[in-house]
């Protein structure tokens, strides 16, 4: 399907490498008009793929690695020891802005379980989950942001992973697998719409003049 | 200015159906007529046509500089009220424009006359800058043509050159009604300027244009446009369901919004007003007015209207001389000193003058048999005679 949807995507658009071809007429001296025309009208042959039913517009799931904190990462040994504790700090630092806050501690632990709240030390009339761990790529070439992730009350939201990050992504460790490996679905993004122009006139020319 | 029969070149069927001009004859009727041309010598081309297309369209900046400040003046122009803060925000961001087309009658005597200014939408380009350039090259190279003969038109080269200036970085899409020939025709013919000027490009339909939840205009793959040229005027686009989201999509659109002010009849009242007695313009009022009275024979034109569509003819003591039906007309008209059109051999020629960026840069004709050029009149090609 990813094939598939390059593909379309593909139809219908140049790029600068391939100009259209052009004629240069020998000994033009004259002056108004242009100098060298391309006299083929490449670009019209193809119009972007009309077919969106092949677009996947759920984002796609990442493999990711989970952990209390740096020193259960080091001592999994997947990824290398310093890695892992400058991928914790980088998640512990973004933790107090990032967390979701809630309005009551009752709001809270109904997201993230009992017991699993405490007060904003920096806003105390607002509730944060407490950071459950972190997680991190499997490779640094993975490219994931460390984050921090938080308990997740098992069936909210219809959700029944283990972990939730502070934008709503969803950790779900794997059952029969490693117990660091978890799967990390990245909340859905609103999606984008279609067919939104278009729809108040038919072609037309324009040069009528009275 | 004279009318000549030049014959048709053989093929010139074939030529186009190679170069990928598909509309040369539309829904069975012809469209390009080549079997005759128009010529005219250089001092008319540059001092009765450039000269005052530069000036007309140096009246229209300022103008639109005065108007997206002044609310009276938007309303006169039926802009809606939601819709001013975007004209007005993509005029004071400087947003560049493309192109355009002023319309002129002219027969060969006298200043010519501004009819309208097609600011935001206009067609006939391919076949002005590529296809009538063609036809002078070859009709030179086969000795068909006068030695020497010139023409009016560095609309492909100024194009390139435009687009190459103003092309935000990023994805540049050109959209159209794609059920359209000519309106693909266009689009089209655009993007391949643009593709000459260096830029990533897309053709699309109107229809496939996305909306993105960043608010960036988007084609079917989601990715985000940087530019997007919209051959569909702004006074409908600003009705669809997408019409809220341009005011704050980082996408910047062809023709930019504050075009609006221009492609609008009552731009006619409104310089004629600035401007009164101005050689190039025709005494024109918004109706209601009551200077109307003072105008003699006149032409009724919507505000917004295309193709001719709604405009009618009247002589001075109020008869009905000719009319063209139209679905125009409800946000009111403006009644424009009637210049009527010349005649040659029994045609009455419409001179469209490009406007490339800020300046004059070739010229198109179309013929009709009418007072009123609609949508069936012919193209043209013109020549500027050997010196």
């Amino acid at each position: 399907m990813a094939d598939d949807r390059e593909a379309q995507a593909d139809f219908g658009r140049r790029r600068p490498a391939e100009p259209a071809p052009a004629v240069t007429p020998p000994d033009r001296s004259a002056s108004k008009r242009s100098q060298t025309v391309s006299t083929v009208l490449v670009a019209s042959a193809g119009l972007a793929a009309l077919g969106l039913g092949s677009l996947d517009r759920t984002a796609p799931s990442k493999d990711v690695l989970v952990y209390v904190d740096a020193a259960a990462c080091a001592a999994d040994g997947i990824r290398p020891a310093d890695e892992c504790r400058s991928d914790y700090a980088t998640a512990r630092a973004a933790y107090p802005s990032t967390a979701p806050h809630y309005g009551s501690s009752p709001e809270c632990e109904g997201h993230h379980g009992t017991s699993h709240c405490q007060p904003d030390p920096n806003a105390p009339t607002q509730f944060v989950p407490r950071m459950a761990g972190y997680l991190l790529g499997r490779r640094a070439a993975d490219w994931v942001t460390p984050e921090p992730v938080y308990d997740h009350r098992q069936g909210h939201g219809g959700h029944d992973g283990s972990y939730c990050t502070g934008s709503g992504g969803k950790v779900s460790t794997g059952s029969g697998g490693h117990a660091s490996s978890a799967k990390l679905k990245p909340a859905a993004a609103k999606a984008t719409s279609f067919g939104g122009f278009g729809g108040s006139g038919k072609s037309f020319s324009s040069f009528g003049s009275s | 200015m004279r009318r000549f029969a030049c014959g048709e070149r053989p093929g010139w069927r074939e030529i186009a159906r190679e170069a990928g001009f598909a509309f040369h004859t539309i829904d069975g009727a012809p469209y390009w007529d080549e079997s005759h041309a128009y010529a005219f010598t250089l001092t008319e081309i540059e001092e009765v046509i450039e000269a005052p297309s530069a000036e007309l369209h140096a009246l229209c900046l300022a103008f639109a500089a005065d108007a997206v400040e002044d609310e009276r003046i938007l309303a006169s122009l039926a802009i809606p009220e939601p819709v001013r803060d975007t004209v007005r925000a993509s005029w004071r961001r400087g947003d560049p424009s493309l192109y355009g087309r002023l319309d002129f009658s002219y027969g060969g005597s006298g200043p010519a006359k501004l009819l309208e200014y097609n600011a935001d939408t206009p067609t006939a380009l391919y076949e002005t800058a590529v296809f009538q350039w063609l036809w002078l090259d070859q009709g030179l190279a086969e000795g068909r043509l006068p030695a020497g003969s010139d023409q009016f038109n560095a609309v492909h080269e100024r194009l390139i050159a435009r687009l190459g200036e103003i092309a935000p970085p990023g994805l540049f899409a050109f959209a159209a009604d794609s059920s359209g020939p000519e309106d693909l025709g266009t689009a089209g013919y655009l993007q391949d300027c643009a593709v000459q000027a260096g830029c990533e490009t897309i053709l699309l339909d109107l229809g496939q244009i996305g909306l993105r939840a960043d608010g960036a205009f988007c084609g079917p793959d989601e990715r985000p446009f940087a530019g997007l040229f919209k051959l569909y005027p702004w006074e409908w686009a600003f009705q669809d369901a997408f019409g809220p989201a341009v005011a704050a999509a980082p996408t910047r659109f062809l023709e930019p919004p504050w075009k609006m002010v221009l492609s609008n009849k009552g731009l006619l009242a409104h310089l004629w007003a600035r401007e009164p007695g101005h050689p190039n313009l025709l005494p024109a009022y918004f109706e209601g007015d009551p200077a109307c009275a003072s105008l003699g024979a006149f032409v009724r034109k919507p505000l917004l209207s295309r193709e001719g569509a709604n405009v009618e003819m009247f002589s001075a003591e109020g008869t009905r001389l000719a009319g063209e039906p139209g679905p125009y007309g409800t946000e009111g008209y403006i009644r424009q000193g009637l210049a009527e059109l010349p005649f040659f051999d029994g045609r009455r020629p419409l001179l469209g003058a490009w406007i490339v960026g800020d300046a004059p840069a070739g010229l198109c004709i179309r013929e009709s048999e009418g007072p009123i050029t609609g949508d069936g009149a012919l193209f043209v090609p013109h020549l500027i005679e050997p010196a």
